[in-house]
């Protein structure tokens, strides 16, 4: 039975790895470097990392919302939470170097986007791979 | 005379600290008070503006600061629209005087009217006026319906007509959105000068604060003969022309 098992896993497994030849995803890399920076991604004030974390997760639209009218409508400039900063981390790199969109389909925003059924309207004005001089 | 013991001289010492943190702040905050944050909101003490003498402005001038634009912002390169469909943000106009039969070339952009138009019609308020003057499109909440385009006197609005990539990061562009000159609200931001004004190697295109009376624009409105194009509107637009 549990040799049954192991097989079992293993293709489920080599069917994974199979999926990811795809892509190459590059977070992991990320989350290594901020470490090795000594900084952590999405770290804020007084907050756990894990609980940073959730909130960035549920609250991600809100934080940019707050933003983008600021930013657009009384010119604030710089701060916390940016898009493009978002995109710069957050997009993969694909076996020929090149960045893939980050609302490609497995791509960091689709894969929950797509999950949860809700559409994702950001990227049909803003710009989806890192900026060239970046 | 009671004797300090240990806790007390730490508080009154940490009274001592903070007090002169106090007044550190105090000093440090009239320093920063000079020149308003890049957290600040913009506010309406500045009024930026332009002025484009069409006495130097030669043909290739215009066309310098047209490409600069595309360039700075990425349109131009659309392959889905037809010719009146092409975005176009600034622009050459030629003008005659009827009368005396002479020509001039301008560069003609979103004028950035005090009373904005586009404004005015926007049932959305997607379209609206920074408090330092430069007007915008707020794409987030633009449903594309062109009022704006119909009420703008000077045809300085486009719509995009098909899907957009690749867009550049400063500047977020797509279909079924309005756009047009934003005075290069990016750059001016962060202290520079529009592309168009930086594209040209001559004085004919200043830019600068209206309300600040040490400026060269100031200064030169001061100085020369100006006019705004369709004045009688009462618009007060922030971009002038000399020479015509
Ligand atoms: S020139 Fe047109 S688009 Fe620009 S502010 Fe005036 S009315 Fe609006
Ligand atoms: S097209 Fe967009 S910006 Fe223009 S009036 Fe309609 S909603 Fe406002």
């Amino acid at each position: 039975m549990s040799r049954l098992l192991v097989v079992f896993l293993s293709v489920m497994l080599g069917s994974a790895i199979a999926h990811s030849d795809y892509h190459i995803p590059n977070l992991g890399e990320k989350a290594t470097e901020f470490k090795d920076e000594g900084k952590e991604a999405h770290k804020r004030e007084g907050m756990s990392h894990a609980a940073s974390l959730i909130l960035q997760r549920k609250m991600h639209p809100e934080l940019l919302l707050h933003k983008r009218d600021k930013t657009l409508r009384q010119g604030v400039r710089g701060g916390y939470a940016q898009l493009k900063e978002c995109v710069e981390c957050h997009t993969s790199v694909d076996k020929n170097g090149e960045h893939v969109p980050i609302n490609a389909p497995d791509q960091f925003c689709a894969t929950c986007h797509e999950k949860v059924g809700t559409s994702l309207d950001c990227f049909s004005c803003h710009r989806t791979t890192p900026a060239e001089e970046l | 005379m009671k004797e300090l013991n240990r806790r007390e001289f730490i508080k009154n010492s940490t009274a001592v600290t903070a007090s002169v943190a106090t007044v550190a702040s105090g000093i440090s905050l009239t320093t920063f008070a000079a020149g308003p944050k890049e957290t600040d909101p913009v506010t309406n003490e500045k009024r930026w503006g332009m002025l484009i003498d069409t006495n130097k402005l030669t043909e290739v001038d215009i066309e310098d600061m047209v490409s600069a634009c595309q360039e700075e912002h990425g349109w131009g390169e659309e392959t889905h629209s037809t010719g009146d469909q092409k975005p176009g943000w600034i622009k050459k106009v030629k003008v005659k005087d009827t009368a005396t039969q002479r020509i001039s070339n301008l560069a003609l952009m979103c004028q950035h009217c005090e009373e904005p138009p586009c404004v005015d019609v926007c049932p959305t308020n997607a379209s609206m006026k920074r408090e330092d003057g430069i007007v915008l499109v707020d794409k987030h909440r633009c449903i594309g319906c062109r009022y704006c385009m119909m009420a703008c006197p000077y045809d300085a609005r486009s719509f995009v007509h098909e899907d957009l990539s690749n867009q550049k990061e400063h500047m977020p562009r797509g279909k079924g959105t309005v756009e047009s000159c934003t005075l290069c609200v990016h750059k001016v931001d962060k202290g520079e000068q529009p592309a168009c004004v930086e594209a040209l190697n001559s004085d004919a295109v200043v830019f600068g604060d209206l309300l600040d009376p040490t400026s060269n624009i100031h200064q030169t409105l001061k100085r020369v003969q100006s006019t705004q194009i369709r004045a009688d509107l009462n618009l007060n637009t922030g971009v002038r022309y000399s020479g015509i």
